[in-house]
């Protein structure tokens, strides 16, 4: 699968260290979110998986032809002592560059059990125009 | 633990290894990190008087989840279905867990099964797992033998 020819596409990960951490408190893990992303007759969807995300806590920009999702995760496991981890408590960080052919004015998107859903409608093909050619 | 270390460090290298190590163990680099093909991820805490068990679970509905425990082992079982209206060939990018799914975690001390419980909330699972009221040490007398 290349990248080149899609509509949309996983922008180049952003080295950031901290998602603005408050001084003096922990510095806070930042994760890439899986994602799926497909077709459908009128557009794209896309998925993210942000567990521990609420609506509060997401943002979701678009800017220029970039699309940028940042969902904050409060940390409440402090406190406890770890016995045995798999995952570690961050935040979600994840953007994308969308093409021409998405309508950026359309884009609507769902929170639910926090996974992210967001539609991507193709912009409405314009048809080609016929222009009057008239002598003078 | 670590995935980063550069070896014999002095103190203002200490700060940086930190610093790249939390950096690199943010990025999907290590078999610890998110890429791993587990689902869903597991954390197991030791509170005061219970245990807590925290697991990623995103887009689960309630039907769809099962918890059982039994003889010191709690299982999570569940299905996470595929997208509507998603098509194998329409995948542009498939990194998303789907289908079955079942994990078990031995628990490390008795719990007081009857008094467990879970909740489910923005895709993060919690069960509450009380521990069994402490056990008083019992000591044992020792006499002297007769001979």
């Amino acid at each position: 699968m290349s990248d080149s020819n899609q509509n949309m596409r996983p922008a180049a990960p952003e080295i950031q260290t901290t998602s603005e951490s408050v001084a003096g408190s922990e510095p806070r893990m930042l994760f890439n979110p899986p994602i799926d992303i497909y077709e459908t007759n009128d557009g794209l969807v896309l998925y993210a998986d942000l567990p521990g995300v609420t609506t509060e806590g997401l943002e979701l920009q678009v800017q220029d032809n970039r699309l940028a999702l940042f969902g904050r995760v409060r940390n409440d496991q402090d406190g406890r002592a770890m016995l045995h981890e798999e995952y570690k408590v961050g935040d979600f960080l994840r953007s994308f560059i969308l093409s021409d052919e998405v309508d950026h004015e359309h884009i609507s998107a769902r929170l639910n059990n926090g996974v992210l859903r967001v539609e991507l409608p193709r912009t409405q093909r314009t048809e080609p125009r016929k222009i009057q050619v008239s002598t003078e | 633990m670590p995935v980063f270390r550069w070896g014999q460090s002095w103190d203002p290298l200490l700060d940086l290894e930190r610093e790249v190590d939390r950096l690199l163990q943010g990025m999907n680099l290590t078999l610890q990190g998110r890429s791993s093909r587990r689902f869903p991820l597991i954390n197991l805490l030791d509170g005061e008087d219970c245990f807590l068990l925290t697991a990623e679970i995103p887009g689960v509905t309630l039907e769809d989840l099962e918890l059982t425990a039994a003889n010191g082992v709690l299982t999570l079982k569940g299905v996470r279905k595929a997208p509507p209206e998603a098509q194998t060939e329409s995948f542009r990018r498939q990194e998303r867990f789907q289908g079955d799914w079942s994990r078990s975690v031995h628990l490390p001390d008795r719990i007081d099964e009857d008094g467990m419980k879970a909740e489910y909330s923005a895709g993060v699972l919690r069960v509450i797992l009380p521990k069994v009221a402490g056990s008083v040490a019992r000591s044992i007398p020792v006499t002297e033998g007769s001979d």
